[in-house]
């Protein structure tokens, strides 16, 4: 992934759809069609990728519900969203 | 597949099947609703709007159109624009013969996939199947479709008279630009009546799957996963999604589990009137249906493939859910090699 960080900001790639599950985020590629299953709990809001919120604005949001060092969620989501950009579900 | 994940519980279907009406100009012999006439208490396209309005709140990606005959219905095309509107993709699965140019050019939208239903590689097997004249007016319908580039699949009810075409039937969607998918006869509808004379034998079941594993880009709609091989694993669900990643809407509103299953025992409520994101998460029928466990295929060595099969089948041959698909590949072997006995797996 080139470019994460605190400024960074994400949009879905066209023609994918997400919602939020108990067990994180279930996108829709209607090439295919095709769904994946994102365990990423409560971490990201599926409305994160309207692309108006940014990665430093997801990790303070994410720290003021979890007593978590902001290090740490940042790893998380890195690898998250290095996994939902190669399989071409998000735009940076 | 994650399977973990669906086995929580999704808040609302991936997608759901909505048959829009009974209403077909043709009468197929093996037809799952056994549509014909539009039938008194079908939903207004006011109705419609809220079923769309519905599902779009509760935020399914996509609606698989079938009927009837959805073409049939004059509001279609202003149904399916309204769904656009929403985001929703649509697969509408249609006989064909009512697609001209015109339609066509309205059905030129990016979120739109068509379904076409063809039985048979000629003339004779398909129209011996669909009725007189059907084939050379889908084979028009295919061609208004290619000139527009819009993505199309051409479906094939697996049945004896169409077993020997397969190969014809891949080549023939391959010339329209289209993929091709197989689906499985179910003995629903007019095809109770049909499904004795009509369904492949065991032995052509077996060779249906060794040839669905030499043609990897044919879908089949998840329907044939009693006879799914390893090479076609990751293609897609190893399980009934019914209740779990879909259900169904009838032509009436009621909301059934899958299109097979439309039997009052099976009818979860009513939409527009009921709340499809209600009806998916409390409904007692719904909720038995995600909890139907196939116990004696849990030792078979192909239970991690099918999970026991299509319920639907099951159900319609023998009365009875909970128990393996009659059409599992296990059972199908047995026919030759005297192993997996349809008895011992009960």
């Amino acid at each position: 992934m080139n470019d994460f960080t605190e400024f960074s900001s994400f949009r879905l790639a066209e023609g994918i759809q997400v919602r939020r599950e108990k067990f994180g985020l279930l996108f829709y590629n209607y090439r295919g069609p095709r769904i994946y299953f994102v365990p990423s709990k409560k971490l990201i809001d599926d409305d994160f990728f309207d692309g108006k919120q940014t990665i430093g604005q997801l990790i303070d949001s994410i720290q003021s519900e979890h007593a978590l060092p902001r290090k740490k969620i940042e790893h998380s989501l890195k690898t998250i969203f290095q996994t939902l950009e190669d399989k071409g579900l998000i735009n940076g | 597949m994650g399977n973990r994940f669906v086995e929580m519980g999704l808040s609302a279907p991936v997608n759901v099947t909505w048959e829009v009406t009974f209403s077909c100009n043709l009468s197929c012999v093996h037809c799952l609703s056994d549509s014909g006439q539009k039938r008194s208490g079908e939903l207004t396209t006011e109705e419609c709007i809220r079923v769309i309005d519905d599902l779009s709140a509760a935020r399914i990606f996509q609606l698989n159109i079938g009927g009837g005959e959805p073409f049939t219905r004059l509001d279609f095309l202003d149904l399916m624009d309204y769904a656009h509107q929403k985001e929703i993709v649509t697969c509408i699965s249609t006989n064909g013969t009512l697609i001209d140019e015109e339609v066509a050019r309205r059905l030129d939208h990016r979120l739109v996939y068509i379904q076409v239903s063809l039985d048979g590689a000629t003339v004779e097997s398909n129209d011996a199947i669909r009725g007189k004249g059907s084939y050379k007016k889908v084979l028009r319908a295919l061609e208004h479709l290619r000139k527009r580039n819009i993505a199309v699949s051409i479906n094939t009810v697996l049945t004896k008279l169409n077993f020997p075409e397969l190969d014809k039937l891949a080549q023939l969607a391959a010339s329209f630009g289209a993929r091709s998918r197989v689906s499985r006869l179910r003995p629903s509808g007019r095809a109770k009546d049909s499904w004795s004379g009509l369904n492949v034998s065991k032995e052509q079941m077996v060779e249906f799957s060794n040839w669905l594993s030499r043609n990897l880009d044919v879908s089949t709609g998840d329907s044939f996963f009693s006879v799914t091989t390893e090479e076609r694993r990751s293609l897609g669900l190893n399980m009934c999604g019914a209740c779990k990643l879909t259900c169904c809407v009838s032509p009436v509103g009621g909301l059934y589990p899958c299109a097979f299953l439309q039997e009052p025992e099976f009818m979860a409520g009513k939409v527009p009137e009921d709340s499809l994101a209600l009806l998916w998460d409390g409904s007692p029928v719904f909720q038995s249906f995600r909890q139907l466990e196939i116990k004696s295929c849990e030792s078979c060595h192909r239970f991690d493939l099918c999970h026991g099969g299509c319920p639907a089948i099951a159900y319609h041959t023998q009365r009875r859910l909970g128990i393996p698909d009659p059409g599992c590949l296990a059972n199908c072997v047995s026919v030759k090699q005297n192993q997996w006995p349809l008895a011992s797996s009960q």
